[in-house]
C-alpha cells in the first residue's frame, strides 16, 4: 500500500508543492519539484528532518540580560522544543566570547555543541 | 570608544548598523583617511543584534550566521581599519556651507553637543516599524499591542516576554520569526493573520516558523477590532473582500493578551528631509544617482534608509559602494552627472538607483508589485532576463554591464516585468 506525504520546498521563494510517495520506509516517487533541490529536500524531510536552532540564555554582569546562542549543527526536528527547554536552564556569567562552547554533545548528539553567538563584556 | 571628537573628517556616517559600518569600510577602501561613524544606540550593530536567528551572511561571508555573529565579525573589520566609532550619540542636524563642507551637529550622551566638519556624509539611519496608527485598527487602546521588532528586542536582549497568548498581524519575516521565537520561549502563538492572499515572508520562514509548530496562517484576513480595557483581551478577525474591506458577517473572535504587528517598515528620513534631500514617494527614501548620491552633492545614502531590504548581505554590498563614492567625493573626485533616468514600468514597484551613467557597471535593486511566474525583466530594448518567478517579498537584483548603456541615446529608460510563456514548459 503506497502512501503520500506532502511538503513545501524551502529551497527558494517559489515554494514548490512536493508529493513524496512511499511504501513503508521506501521512497517510490517524488513529484512537484521544478529543480533537483526539491527532491533532495523531500528525501531529507521524509527520512531525517532536522532544523538549526538559536535562542537566548540568561547572562549576569553584562550590558544586556540575554545572550544569543545556537546549536552548532542541525538537530532532529521533533526535538527542537525539548532542546529549547534544555538550553533555557543555562545561566552564564559575563564575560563571554563569541564561539564559547556552553554545552557539548548536546541532546546526546555527538559533536553538537551549544555556542555563544556574540561577545559580551563584563560591565 | 572615543573621548573628544572634533575637527575635520573626510566622511561622516550617520548610523552604526550594517549599512553604516559597510559605508565606513567602503570609504576607507577608496582611500579616505578620517572616517567617523555616529550611532545613537549604546553599541553598534543595529537591528542585527536582536536578530538572533540564522540566515545572514550567505552571500557576503559565504556561511550562514546569526545576526549578532554577522554584526560582530563586521565590527571587528571596522575596528581593524582604524575607523572612529561613537555610540550613544545622535546627529541632530547637518548644515552645508557655501564651500560645500558639511557641519554635522552631534548630541552625545553625557557629553553635550559638538560639531564636526566633513567633506561628505553618508545617511545610513535605517528604517522603523509601522505601528497600529498606520493601519488604523478600530477598538480600544489596551497594553499588549506592539510591533514585532520591539517584541524581538524585549525577548532577545532585555529578557522580557510581551505576553502569554500571542496573535500576529502581518506575515512579514519579522512576524514569522517572532512566532517561532515566542513558541520556543513557551508562549502560545494562536495565529498569524495576513491581509494579502499570499505571505509577505519567505517560504522558508512560513514552513520553519509556522508549519513546524502547527501555527495557523490565515491569508486574506485582518484584525477588525481590538478589545480590552487595560490589557488586551481578545481581537475580532475577519476575512477581507474586494478592496480589502473586512467582511464582518464572517468574523470571529480570538482570545489573546498580546498582538504583534508585522505590517511593514518605513525608512527613517527625518534628518534627510531637514536637509532638503529629495525623496522617492514609493520607497520613502532619498532619490539617488548611480553613485548613491542624493539630490544634494556630497550627501550619500544606503541601506534601509534608502529602501527596505530583505537581506543584510545586499545592504552590505550597497553600503560598501555608497562608502566608496563618498570617500572619492571627499578626495575631490567628481564624476560626470548621470544622464539616464530609470522609470518603473509594468509590475515594477520601484527601482534603485534612480539614474544611471554609461561606461560603468550598475547594480539595480527593484521590487515587483505582484507575484508573477515565469516572467521576463526588460530594460528598455537594451537587455532582458528570464526569471522563474517574482514575488513582492523578495527583492530582485541584477547587473547592467558597462557596454550595454553605450548603445542607448535616450534620457529615460523603462524597466518592465512581463509575463512570459515557457515553450513546452510544465
Amino acid at each position: 500500500m503506497s502512501q503520500v506525504e506532502k511538503f513545501v520546498c524551502i529551497g527558494c521563494p517559489i515554494g514548490c508543492p512536493l508529493q513524496l510517495t512511499h511504501e513503508g520506509q521506501e521512497i517510490v516517487e517524488i513529484e512537484g519539484a521544478s529543480c533537483n533541490r526539491g527532491a533532495k529536500y523531500a528525501r531529507q524531510e521524509f527520512t531525517d528532518p532536522r532544523r538549526g536552532m538559536s535562542t537566548t540564555v540568561w547572562i549576569d554582569g553584562a550590558r544586556w540580560k540575554r545572550l544569543p546562542v545556537k546549536v552548532s549543527a542541525p538537530i532532529p526536528k521533533d526535538r527542537v522544543l525539548e532542546a529549547a527547554g534544555e538550553i533555557h536552564k543555562l545561566r552564564v556569567e559575563a564575560p563571554v566570547k563569541r564561539g564559547d562552547v556552553l554545552l557539548r554533545d548536546f541532546l546526546g548528539e555527538p559533536g553538537v555543541e551549544v555556542i555563544a553567538c556574540r561577545t559580551m563584556a563584563r560591565e | 570608544m572615543l573621548g573628544r571628537i572634533e575637527g575635520r573628517y573626510d566622511v561622516v556616517v550617520v548610523g552604526g548598523g550594517p549599512a553604516g559600518l559597510g559605508a565606513a569600510l567602503g570609504a576607507r577602501d577608496s582611500g579616505a583617511e578620517r572616517i567617523l561613524v555616529v550611532d545613537r544606540e549604546p553599541e553598534t550593530g543595529g537591528i542585527l543584534l536582536q536578530c538572533i536567528h540564522s540566515g545572514f551572511g550567505l552571500h557576503h561571508f559565504k556561511e550562514e550566521l546569526t545576526g549578532p555573529e554577522y554584526a560582530e565579525r563586521f565590527l571587528e573589520r571596522v575596528v581593524d581599519h582604524d575607523i572612529d566609532v561613537i555610540s550613544g550619540s545622535y546627529v541632530s542636524s547637518v548644515g552645508i556651507d557655501s564651500d560645500g563642507d558639511k557641519h554635522v551637529r552631534i548630541l552625545r550622551e553625557g557629553r553635550g553637543i559638538s560639531t564636526v566638519e566633513s567633506k561628505s556624509v553618508v545617511l545610513a539611519m535605517g528604517c522603523r516599524e509601522r505601528t497600529r496608527g498606520a493601519v488604523r485598527i478600530p477598538g480600544t487602546r489596551p497594553s499588549g499591542v506592539l510591533t514585532a521588532g520591539l517584541a524581538q528586542k524585549l525577548v532577545n536582549m532585555m529578557g522580557m516576554l510581551p505576553g502569554k497568548r500571542i496573535a500576529i498581524l502581518g506575515s512579514g519575516d519579522i512576524g514569522l520569526i517572532m512566532a517561532r521565537r515566542l513558541t520556543l520561549e513557551g508562549c502560545e502563538v494562536v495565529g498569524v493573520f495576513e491581509l494579502m492572499p499570499y505571505s509577505n515572508g519567505l517560504t522558508r520562514n512560513v514552513v520553519q516558523c509556522l508549519e513546524d509548530f502547527g501555527i495557523p496562517l490565515h491569508l486574506s484576513t485582518t484584525v477588525a477590532q481590538i478589545h480590552g480595557r487595560d490589557r488586551l483581551e481578545k481581537i475580532t478577525v475577519a476575512p477581507v473582500g474586494p478592496g480589502f474591506v473586512p467582511d464582518l458577517s464572517r468574523a470571529w473572535e480570538v482570545e489573546c493578551d498580546t498582538l504583534l504587528l508585522s505590517i511593514g517598515l518605513v525608512p527613517e528620513n527625518e534628518l534627510s528631509q531637514s536637509l532638503g534631500v529629495e525623496l522617492d514617494v514609493i520607497t520613502r527614501g532619498p532619490r539617488v544617482s548611480s553613485s548613491m548620491e542624493t539630490s544634494l552633492p556630497g550627501i550619500f545614502a544606503c541601506g534601509n534608509v534608502l529602501h527596505v531590504h530583505d537581506l543584510v548581505d545586499f545592504v552590505t554590498e550597497e553600503a560598501l559602494k555608497a562608502g566608496r563614492f563618498a570617500g572619492e567625493y571627499a578626495q575631490g573626485i567628481r564624476r560626470p552627472k548621470d544622464n539616464i533616468t530609470l522609470v518603473p514600468g509594468n509590475n515594477v514597484r520601484y527601482c534603485v538607483p534612480h539614474t544611471l551613467a554609461p561606461g560603468r557597471e550598475h547594480t539595480i535593486y527593484m521590487r515587483a508589485k505582484e507575484p508573477m511566474k515565469p516572467c521576463l525583466i526588460k530594460v528598455g530594448d537594451l537587455m532582458q532576463r528570464k526569471l522563474g518567478f517574482v514575488v513582492p517579498a523578495e527583492m530582485i537584483m541584477f547587473k547592467i554591464k558597462p557596454d550595454v548603456l553605450d548603445r542607448f541615446h535616450g534620457d529615460t529608460l523603462r524597466i518592465d516585468i512581463l509575463p512570459y510563456e515557457k515553450e513546452g514548459g510544465r
